[in-house]
């Protein structure tokens, strides 16, 4: 089944990083569709329930350098 | 503190204390370097400096790379890699450090902004007290189902939406509809979750709860709306894509012909357009976040540009520039008593939704009672009140829509309706009923007549009181360069005479319906930019037609802020001249934005290819430059 979930990252400071980890989110198992926006540093994740898990997409948001807060 | 807090401590404040520490370091072997001679004690700090500083860069820079995406951090560990390598120390370290200030700076600034939001969602309670079973229980606010009566103290907030079932108080709605003044609420009043009860306990029927009330639902407008692109974010996206691979091929070039790696090393440092590519999303999510705390959405950048070039309003007249509440100023009766035609007007009108029947109706029912029928009126339902005169039906009843009313009743044909109507039926009208009208729409009065079986038997003048604001608020524009218009069904003579109450520049009379919507057209094909204020419902196609849709009191009805470009929460009118004149600073702001980066990536790359600037004085340029037009674009947050 497909769920949704959001995250809320506070200190993206360039444009370009919002987009490398929506790069990075899109290449995560499971995930259908990502949607990463720097102005308001939402990010909502569209996901198959039954391959990933929201703890990987916060996991993978701080990989790549940013705080993930639950939105 | 404990290792525990020492690690949290760290966690939150990392970005500023890497870019202390690299600072300090970078200090330090400068100094050293500067007092000793550059020996190698103060390269290797420099080194250290730059190693620090640009650990978490060229971390993320990696997984740029890996993303396929090329960010201005790849760029920068490139340059600060590169400057190393050809020895030039203090560079690396300078370069790095900069930009790790810099980005630490625009991150907390850019936090300001995206929590602007945050704080009206803060304004709703976590818990609610409900009646449950017959006592009151504490529980989750997102919890309370529709229909379950929540309880709330004086001086708390409210935690749903729902409808007022007991009590009475004065509720702050600022959090919603941005109004400073409290509102008086009493039974039947709709309140919102967010809003403060501050005087009497209120019993409320919930309506929606959790995610389901007023104020998130304007919350996820408006970040959908600061999420938007606008059309100069769309055009500054394709360029940026074209520009950062092209100064990155300059800086190859460069590189090839003139074998001097600090120029193509300090090409890499401005390879990113940061202060272009920034300054537009911050001047509008200011705007729209700003707009959102003053009751006004904003439905996203697109519409804020275009809101920015206005130079004419439109104006629905009723319950826009008036009250909207028509009462009856006068009832004249020619050849029969005043009061026979309110009474026949008011059955003819009974079964009519139109402001003016509901006008006439109440008028005819509030006249004082004859006490002739104490009887009937005792045996009536205790909810009608025994002061208010009874209404008979009609027989029967039609509208002509824009023109009246036909209804019989008693074996007479009544019709109650405007000039129109009267020569639809070829009934003539004596002079002295027309010297009656004339009078009273010089007024700004609406003069409707009542004809029995063919005859005029008298006439019925109401009046829709001004806005207060009105006059202020046109005024307002006007001073602002903008051009008003007001757009009314009503007769010219009516017409006329509000429009120089109001002093609004010009008027459009005895428009139906349809007529608004190719009404604005045609001031659009004149070459103005319109703005159309309206309800939101009635006014629905000539708010879409228009450049910039604006509806008023939105709060309640959710289709004027699904479809308005602006919805005014409040029903207040003196928002619009603040929302007009806040978008066209957001596209003077954009513009500045925009111009001040244009110039900077200008006078950079001219410097660098003169080898007038070098690797850290172009990243102290480049980050000044984006620091001062997200500082520029927050100003909009306390315009």
């Amino acid at each position: 089944m497909s769920d949704t979930t959001q995250f809320r990252v506070m200190d993206f400071d360039c444009p370009t990083c919002a987009s490398t980890v929506e790069r990075a989110l899109s290449n995560v198992d499971g995930v259908q569709h990502v949607e990463v926006h720097y102005a308001t540093g939402r990010i909502e994740i569209e996901y198959d329930d039954g391959v990933a898990e929201p703890d990987t997409f916060a996991q993978t948001i701080e990989n790549q350098g940013y705080t993930p807060q639950p939105a | 503190m404990n290792t525990q807090s020492i690690t949290q401590y760290y966690r939150k404040h990392w970005k500023a204390i890497v870019t202390a520490t690299s600072g300090l370091l970078y200090g330090g072997g400068w100094s050293l370097g500067y007092l000793t001679g550059f020996d190698t004690t103060g390269a290797a700090i420099l080194v250290l400096a730059t190693i620090v500083g640009g650990y978490d860069i060229a971390k993320t820079a990696y997984h740029e790379v890996t993303n396929r995406t090329l960010g201005i951090k790849t760029l920068v560990t490139l340059a600060a890699i590169g400057a190393i390598v050809i020895g030039e120390y203090w560079e690396a370290a300078a370069v790095v450090f900069l930009f790790s200030l810099g980005s630490y700076l625009e991150g907390r600034t850019m936090r300001k902004t995206r929590t602007a939001l945050q704080e009206l969602l803060e304004m709703t309670p976590d818990t609610a007290t409900v009646r449950r079973d017959g006592e009151l229980q504490e529980i989750p606010a997102r919890e309370v189902e529709e229909g379950e009566v929540v309880v709330v103290k004086p001086g708390g907030k409210i935690p749903v939406d729902g409808d007022v079932v007991d009590g009475e108080s004065a509720v702050n709605q600022a959090p919603v509809t941005g109004e400073s003044a409290p509102v008086h609420k009493a039974d039947g009043d709709e309140v919102y979750a967010g809003t403060v009860n501050q005087e009497g306990a209120l019993e409320i029927r919930t309506t929606g709860a959790g995610s389901d009330t007023t104020l998130e639902r304007i919350i996820r407008r408006v970040e959908e709306a600061q999420e938007a692109q606008s059309p100069t974010e769309s055009l500054i996206d394709r360029f940026a894509r074209y520009y950062t691979p092209g100064v990155i091929a300059l800086a190859i070039g460069a590189y090839a012909i003139t074998q001097n790696a600090i120029l193509s090393l300090t090409l890499l440092v401005i390879g990113c357009p940061g202060a272009l590519v920034i300054g537009p999303p911050v001047s509008i999510v200011s705007a729209i976040g700003n707009a959102a705390r003053s009751g006004v959405l904003m439905k996203g950048g697109e519409h804020l540009e275009r809101a920015g070039k206005i130079d004419l309003v439109a104006f629905d007249k009723t319950g826009t520039l008036t009250k909207g509440e028509s009462t009856v100023a006068d009832v004249e009766g020619f050849g029969v008593a005043d009061d026979e035609v309110l009474s026949l007007a008011a059955t003819a009108e009974k079964k009519s939704e139109h402001h003016l029947a509901d006008a006439i109706v109440d008028t005819a029912r509030e006249r004082p009672t004859a006490a002739t029928d104490g009887g009937a009126t005792i045996a009536q339902a205790d909810d009608t009140d025994a002061s208010l005169q009874s209404i008979p039906d009609p027989d029967d009843f039609d509208v002509v829509a824009g023109k009246g009313v036909i209804a019989h009743t008693d074996g007479h044909e009544v019709v109650v309706g405007n000039r129109a109507l009267l020569d639809d039926r070829d009934i003539d009208v004596p002079s002295r009923i027309a010297d009656y009208v004339r009078e009273h729409e010089k007024r700004g009065e609406t003069v409707v007549h009542v004809i029995r079986d063919g005859d005029i038997i008298g006439a019925i003048a109401l009046r829709d009181e001004l806005r207060e604001a009105a006059p202020g608020v046109v005024a307002a524009l006007q001073d602002a360069g903008i051009e008003t218009v007001m757009l009314t069904g009503d007769n010219e003579r009516t017409a006329a005479a509000v429009a120089e109450e109001v002093g609004i520049d010009d008027y459009r009379a005895e428009l139906l319906p349809e007529d608004k919507q190719s009404t604005i057209e045609e001031l659009q094909t004149d070459g103005h930019v319109v703005a159309m204020v309206g309800d939101g419902i009635n006014d629905a196609p000539s708010l879409a037609t228009a450049d910039v849709g604006i509806a008023m009191g939105a709060a309640g009805t959710d289709t004027a802020i699904e479809t308005a470009d602006m919805a005014l929460m409040a029903d207040d009118l003196e928002r619009i001249p603040y929302a007009v004149k806040l978008s066209k600073a957001t596209r003077w702001n954009v513009l500045e934005n925009v111009g001040l980066a244009v110039l900077t990536v200008t006078v950079l790359l001219a410097g660098v290819l003169t080898s007038y600037v070098t690797l850290a004085a172009g990243m102290l340029v480049h980050e000044a430059s984006v620091l001062a037009v997200i500082l520029n674009g927050m100003r909009l947050l306390r315009y």
